[in-house]
């Protein structure tokens, strides 16, 4: 601990929250709570969430991008949070890690989406070292041309936020309740999610990936733990979050809407 | 259709009979005839001593662009007709597009307004949030003004240049100007300069102070005038070199008599040709502004912290003919193309031998724990000066790396710092600096300690002086100046003292470094 406040003397201060199986509903609601009404620079890392979930971008169509009759018969939540990307399913296999900071705390670093994807994979880039072939591939993470961890970011006036989910572990039915997107990156050259994917578990063990973070993360900045219990984070605050669940209403309209389409342009 | 000609001599006759009424002391004259002027169409000049004062210098300096430039929108500023100054808020409206996000992206998806058409908007508030590929962003504007129109809707594809929505910038209102046509009509010379002056007083009262470069407002204050009083013609009403040189002419003219004789055009253009040449001077003194980035914006932070510590300066020469004798030894002995072999190195692994005797040179202090941790490993950085600016990669445990390790390893960090292609590991983790400003010149330097190490050495250059030796024998000897800050917290004099020498034998006697070698 001592080395550690030595060498980080001078470095801008990061709250870091380490939290384990904490509802994704419930960090995405902190996070934006953080992004809006912080000055400080937060690093939030939850170690797995509890129930599989699908998360779209926040102008993610679920007709265009679930398979909605799957969805509702197994009666998967499926939200829509407040930054932009694409959709995830995620669960006790993944990993989340959060960067939440002002605009000036990189030295250097342009408040803009290309810099601050590059500033995260130079950062990965330590934390991978020596565990395989690591790259940042058009916005994914990818060891070879296997993504394991998408990212979305939120850009406001002063401040940025760029949150990875890594696939440390994922069950291959929950990524049938995905269709393959319209918009993709170039090298997934048309691959379907099992062919496109890999598991990081095959490359480092978990808790070896969460420390190697947060060593990576003390180059930059002067890392301080908070304890911070998810709960009280929503009960006290005033704010309106832009995450949203959607309702079961709402993704039957979705798939209704998208089956009558489909009866129609039969019909045509 | 009424010719030029035609109009402008109908023109100068209306001005010249308005003039003569004007010297004999009368009262204003009933409004002139609609005239028109190239394109612009006034209602009433009922501040036509401005208008004469320009009027005249179109049909006499036809080759003069800078008054063509001016008058027109001169006239506009000084017509105190409502009708006219109906046109301005016209050119007032700014149609803002998307900007680049500073990346390829082609298009992106509006997401939501934050604000709406009539909205009162200030400079840097957000407008609207954008989706491009995976980042949402938020739009803030460039301008204080109000949301004319709105362009897009949510859900709509926006490509990058393309006008997001339309704003009422603010700049001089028309509607004040209404008020205040002077009524007395004294000397034209006055009425001129008051007129203009006024026009600017409200455009400025309604900016908070005018747009300008610093080169221009550097040759405002050559000509000794205000720059908040002159009437700026560029983007945003911004004061352009134009402006300020007519402003200048212009106070030049007002000090002339009213008599709009051929000399006094001459005058004018006499004086329009020295403003010209000054001009050209006050180009060349233009200061710049640096943005700071990088590894400047690091240096700044670590310097600030540095002028925290207590430095002390310890200063010694040591004595390099044997290092001289080394190096040269060791480049004749290498075979291989990719290594060149420099005095830094070795300094180094003999930085490295004393620091094991004297350790307390290579520990850092936390200030606030007040604790000094003595490391493990010799982490030496390297200061180096890139095109981008001042850099220290250091190498690490050098106490375990062998001179010829050492000079690759050296080598590699430099490469890599003048490509800019430094990693955080590079940077990061060093317990000692070492700058051999001597490199570039100079005897010796004052270092500053960069925190948290407590200690830094800077090496200068290596020179040729005499020196004695026994009885009055003098011989030539390469010395070098070495000058150690140190943290005072931490360390003494003694200790440095202690440390450098055994430091100056390493390299004054290199055979002594076998001696001790494991």
């Amino acid at each position: 601990m001592t080395i550690s406040q030595t060498r980080n003397v001078g470095l801008p201060l990061m709250k870091l929250v380490r939290w384990k199986g904490v509802p994704i509903l419930q960090q995405l609601h902190l996070e934006e709570q953080l992004l809006r009404t912080s000055s400080e620079n937060w690093c939030i890392i939850n170690d797995g969430t509890n129930d599989p979930t699908i998360v779209m971008g926040i102008s993610g169509k679920p007709a265009q991008l679930l398979k909605l009759d799957s969805v509702l018969n197994d009666r998967i939540p499926v939200i829509r949070r407040y930054t932009g990307g694409g959709t995830v399913v995620v669960d006790c296999g993944t990993v989340f890690v959060t960067f939440i900071c002002n605009k000036d705390a990189v030295p250097g670093l342009q408040p803009y989406p290309q810099p601050i994807m590059s500033w995260s994979s130079l950062l990965y880039a330590l934390v991978f070292r020596g565990f395989g072939d690591f790259s940042l591939r058009e916005n994914d993470y990818v060891f070879g041309n296997h993504k394991f961890g998408g990212n979305a970011q939120s850009i406001t006036k002063n401040r940025w936020i760029h949150h990875t989910s890594f696939l440390w572990d994922y069950e291959a039915r929950n990524m049938a309740y995905l269709k393959l997107p319209a918009r993709a990156p170039e090298y997934r050259v048309a691959r379907d999610h099992l062919e496109f994917i890999c598991r990081m578990k095959d490359y480092m063990p978990r808790s070896v990936f969460v420390d190697r973070t947060i060593k990576a993360v003390e180059t930059y900045f002067s890392v301080r733990p908070v304890q911070l219990e998810a709960m009280e984070t929503n009960l006290n605050s005033k704010f309106s979050h832009s995450t949203k669940l959607l309702t079961e209403q709402e993704l039957e309209a979705a798939a209704f809407e998208s089956h009558f389409e489909k009866g129609l342009s039969h019909s045509l | 259709m009424i010719s030029r000609g035609i109009l402008q001599q109908k023109f100068r006759n209306a001005i010249r009979r308005w003039l003569r009424s004007c010297a004999a002391q009368t009262s204003p004259l009933s409004p002139s005839p609609v005239v028109s002027l190239g394109n612009s169409s006034y209602i009433g000049f009922s501040s036509q001593p401005i208008v004469s004062r320009y009027a005249m210098a179109p049909f006499s300096m036809v080759n003069d662009k800078l008054m063509d430039l001016n008058i027109p929108y001169t006239i506009k500023r000084s017509c105190f007709s409502s009708h006219a100054l109906l046109d301005l808020p016209a050119s007032g409206i700014v149609s803002i597009p998307l900007a680049q996000t500073g990346e390829g992206i082609a298009e992106c998806e509006l997401l939501k307004w934050f604000v709406k058409e009539g909205d009162q908007v200030e400079e840097f508030q957000p407008l609207c949030e954008v989706q491009s590929d995976k980042a949402t962003i938020e739009i803030t504007s460039r301008y204080k003004g109000t949301v004319s129109q709105i362009i897009y809707v949510p859900g709509d594809i926006v490509k990058v240049g393309e006008t997001l929505l339309k704003m009422v910038v603010e700049e001089s209102q028309g509607s004040n100007l209404t008020s205040d046509a002077p009524d007395d009509m004294k000397s034209m010379g006055a009425e001129v300069c008051d007129s203009s002056i006024q026009g600017s007083d409200l455009r400025n009262s309604n900016t908070g102070g005018v747009l300008a470069t610093p080169a221009v407002r550097n040759l405002a204050k050559q000509y000794g005038v205000d720059i908040n009083h002159i009437l700026g013609t560029g983007k945003d009403g911004r004061v352009l070199k134009e402006d300020v040189l007519t402003h200048a002419v212009q106070k030049g003219l007002c000090k002339e008599p009213s008599s709009l004789s051929v000399n006094s055009v001459e005058h004018f253009q006499g004086e329009e040709k020295y403003s010209h040449t000054l001009a050209a001077d006050g180009w060349q003194y233009e200061d710049k502004t640096v943005p700071i980035r990088g590894f400047q914006r690091a240096m700044i932070k670590s310097m600030t912290l540095a002028a925290k510590i207590p430095h002390f300066h310890y200063v010694e020469e040591i004595n390099c003919d044997a290092l001289v004798k080394l190096k040269a030894s060791f480049q004749e002995e290498n075979r291989d193309p990719e290594v060149k072999h420099t005095f830094l190195p070795f300094m180094i692994k003999t930085l490295s031998m004393a620091l094991s005797k004297y350790p307390l040179l290579n520990s850092c202090f936390n200030e606030e724990l007040q604790e000094i941790t003595v490391k493990g490993s010799h982490n030496v950085g390297i200061a180096m000066a890139t095109p981008h600016g001042l850099v220290v990669p250091n190498i690490k445990r050098v106490q375990s790396l062998s001179i010829l390790e050492i000079t690759k390893e050296l080598a590699r960090l430099q490469q890599l710092a003048l490509a800019n292609n430094l990693c955080p590991e590079d940077i990061s983790g060093g317990t000692i600096t070492l700058s051999n400003i001597g490199a570039i010149g100079g005897k010796f330097g004052s270092p500053l300690l960069n925190s948290p190490e407590v200690s830094i050495i800077a090496i200068g250059r290596l020179q040729k002086v005499p020196q004695f030796v026994d009885d009055e024998n003098m011989y030539p000897a390469s010395i070098m100046t070495v000058n150690i800050g140190a943290d005072h917290r931490v360390l003494d004099g003694a200790t440095v003292a202690r440390f450098c020498n055994e430091w100056k034998l390493y390299i004054e006697k290199p055979e002594q470094l076998m001696l001790h070698m494991k």
